[in-house]
């Protein structure tokens, strides 16, 4: 949990006084929670959804969200993984009413390959293709694995908070990373003008 | 154990694994090369996710910046709107309409904005008021700014339509140029006598000579220039050293370290220099408008002398008015200024007895404290409500262009020592590298680019120290509203010490270094990309 962090520093005391005040309607307070935090749901949703206006559109629906249930926030828990999981919730179910959600919501051990991917090869993808190219693979993935992947290595959700935002089985989840793992590594393999073996052999189901 | 497959070694990096596996999978591992090998690809793989989607490579939406709230009034859009109709119908029946007339009196006759803002605007009289250009210009990102807040709306083929219709007409504002032969010396460049050029002519040499006749324009970056033919049209030079020997049939446009003129010149000399000889043999038909460290006017000139100088020494026959604005004037025993000769400056002119003038000189001497008449000028406090209004527009469209360098840029000023270290060296050491890459020819347009960006810098200077100022008093505000008001605040509070005799001029000093420091910091900060706070 320690990786969601915001823009600004601020203690949990401080943290507490401000969400009071914005249940108070402190106008002031509402808008330096939302200075805290608005960049980085920006950007997580802007890694999690497929368009920058997308993004931007989510960002303001997640604060107006946040703001009418903060009443249902839980003060024992972490605010940033309650917020974090407001945003994942909205920009899943924003996903999923526009029903574009291309990729099949069974898959087992079975579909997956058994041998193990060649190290070197892997390798090679890693070091062929910076952060712009990863960027730009994710996108191209289906929105489940995309969710999946963000989930886990941006925002550091645990196995059950990204089962319960994606409204699947826990025992999934690493299913769906792995899926998505080779998924990209598909992408980028095919983009980068030599198809990763491994990956095309096992990706699809 | 027979190798485990790639999802146990996920599950297992990932501590998914119940004890008793990962123990039986970290037994293995220990054992097994290949699977080992396996686990670390997998790791790599965790951190290269990690690290890509980590990295921030856009900036935060500046509609974003503000909490959503319902009903809230855009009132900063509407008062810059306001703000910049108002500076708009200020600046164009204020500025822009006398310069068009006032370059139109100097001969400049191009008919197209460009050109006069090419070749009249450095000679221009309203020179001080020039200042004012980056009130236009901000007028002119507002309209920037609201074509890009309308995008949504106009679509995208609308946007590249009226783009497009944008591009043809900047393109259109220029007469339409004629063929050129363009020639690079190697270094040097030399047209012989006797050789006609049918064209204009463009020259890029370390020397040029053109002792050969040209019907266009000549066009020259050179290290020096000397002209012996005849040139049917203007000649435009950039050069350390321009001489002129041969009859021009057009204008005399320079931006030299030395112009000497010994010929005809048909039209009018305009010339961006450090010393000016007009020298005896030498007739220009038209006006004459300098710039320059000295000049001395030994020939003859048809139309107005409008100079500004150090130094001007009149020595020849001037047919028409003359406007000097100098620190010192001459008017030697020969000359003669037939129409009415006016003269500004610190020290009394010397004027030789037997000069002759077609009406008396009138001398204005500018006095050192004469500072205190402008406050009691209605005009002057409007000047500064423009100016506020001008630097609330700039930081404005910063605000929306680029928040978080704005931001980083304002925070920035909290590191006193470092903005006001990198402050003094970039005010200083800016132009002194500019112009030493301007010695090359191909360093000429990063030169006059780090200039233009170091003009810049120098106004955003005060707009960021301006939020900084707004935000050190009211507190720390959230969304653009906030901001702005902080801007406002803050850009007031500096106007008003500006206005302050004496220390006014060394606020604004200090302000100025403080402020490209801290834009200097808050670069840094953008293109290390590490280093970047989240905005």
């Amino acid at each position: 949990m320690e990786r969601r962090k915001a823009t600004g520093e601020m203690s949990t005391a401080e943290l507490a006084d401000v969400l009071e005040r914005v249940r108070s309607g402190d106008a002031d307070a509402w808008g330096e929670l939302y200075r805290l935090y608005a960049p980085a749901i920006f950007r997580f949703c802007r890694r999690a959804l497929p368009t920058r206006e997308d993004a931007e559109d989510a960002t303001t629906d997640v604060f107006m969200k946040v703001r009418q249930k903060l009443g249902t926030y839980d003060s024992s828990r972490p605010f940033t993984a309650w917020l974090y999981k407001v945003a994942s919730n909205h920009c899943w179910d924003l996903l999923r009413r526009r029903r574009i959600r291309q990729d099949l919501e069974t898959g087992d051990l079975e579909t997956l390959p058994l041998e193990h991917p060649d190290p070197s090869q892997l390798e090679k993808l890693q070091f062929d293709h910076d952060s712009k190219q990863v960027r730009a693979g994710l996108a191209k993935l289906p929105d489940r694995a995309r969710m999946a992947l963000v989930l886990r290595y941006y925002s550091d959700m645990s196995y059950d908070e990204i089962a319960d935002t994606l409204g699947v089985r826990r025992a999934f989840v690493g299913v769906l990373l792995l899926r998505a793992r080779h998924q990209l590594r598909e992408v980028l393999g095919e983009s980068g003008g030599a198809s990763f073996e491994g990956a095309a052999a096992g990706g699809k189901p | 154990m027979s190798h485990f497959d790639e999802m146990t070694g996920l599950l297992y990096l990932e501590n998914q694994l119940k004890p008793e596996n990962a123990q039986t999978v970290r037994a293995h591992a220990s054992e097994c090369g290949e699977c080992r090998d396996l686990l670390e690809a997998l790791r790599r793989e965790s951190l290269w996710l990690r690290e890509s989607l980590e990295v921030e490579d856009e900036s935060v939406p500046a509609r974003l910046l503000s909490a959503p709230e319902k009903g809230s009034a855009p009132w900063g859009w509407i008062s810059a709107l306001a703000l910049s109709i108002g500076g708009a119908y200020t600046l164009w029946s204020g500025i822009i309409e006398p310069w068009r007339a006032q370059a139109a009196e100097a001969g400049f006759t191009q008919g197209n904005l460009l050109t006069m803002l090419f070749f009249s605007g450095a000679f221009w009289k309203g020179w001080d008021a020039m200042r004012s250009m980056v009130e236009f210009v901000t007028v002119a990102t507002m309209c920037v700014l609201v074509i890009w807040l309308l995008r949504k709306h106009l679509g995208r083929s609308s946007m590249i339509a009226v783009a497009t219709v944008g591009i043809f007409g900047m393109l259109a504002m220029p007469p339409m140029a004629g063929a050129a032969q363009v020639e690079h010396g190697q270094p040097n460049f030399e047209l012989a006598a006797g050789t006609t050029v049918h064209t204009d002519l463009i020259v890029f040499a370390d020397s040029t000579r053109i002792d050969g006749d040209v019907d266009g324009d000549v066009i020259a970056w050179s290290r020096d220039v000397t002209v012996n033919g005849h040139v049917k049209g203007d000649v435009i030079a950039f050069a350390q050293e321009l001489r002129v020997n041969g009859t021009v049939g057009g204008n005399v446009r320079a931006f030299a370290q030395k112009v000497e003129l010994n010929s005809t010149v048909a039209r009018n000399v305009s010339a961006w220099v450090g010393d000016f000889d007009l020298n005896q043999s030498a007739h220009v038909n038209g006006t004459i408008t300098l710039g320059t460290g000295d000049a001395v006017l030994d020939g003859t000139a048809d139309g107005d002398l409008l100079a500004f100088g150090g130094h001007i020494a009149i020595q020849g026959l001037l047919e028409s008015n003359a406007l000097v604005h100098s620190g010192e004037m001459t008017i030697g025993p020969k000359a003669e200024v037939k129409g009415k000769l006016k003269y500004e400056g610190r020290k009394p002119p010397d004027v030789s007895p037997s000069a002759k003038f077609g009406t008396p000189m009138e001398t204005v001497l500018k006095m050192e404290d004469s500072e205190g008449s402008k406050y009691s000028s209605p005009m002057y406090y409007w000047h500064q409500v423009l100016k506020w209004a001008a630097g609330f527009v700039f930081g404005l469209a910063l605000l929306l262009l680029a928040p978080g360098f704005f931001f980083d840029a304002a925070s920035a000023c909290r590191k006193y020592a470092p903005a006001l270290g990198f402050g003094v060296l970039l005010l200083f050491a800016t132009p002194i590298a500019a112009v030493i890459v301007c010695v090359t020819i191909v360093g000429l347009g990063v030169g006059i680019t780090a200039m233009l960006l170091w003009l810049i810098a120098l106004y955003a200077a005060h707009v960021v120290v301006g939020l900084w100022l707004g935000e050190t008093i009211l507190g720390a505000g959230v969304g653009v509203g906030a901001a702005l008001a902080r801007l406002a605040l803050g850009l007031l509070i500096l106007r008003i010490v500006f206005m302050l005799p004496f220390v006014g001029g060394w606020v604004g000093l200090l302000v100025i270094i403080w402020g490209i420091g801290a834009l200097a910091l808050a670069t840094r900060k953008t293109v290390q990309p590490h280093m970047a706070a989240a905005v």
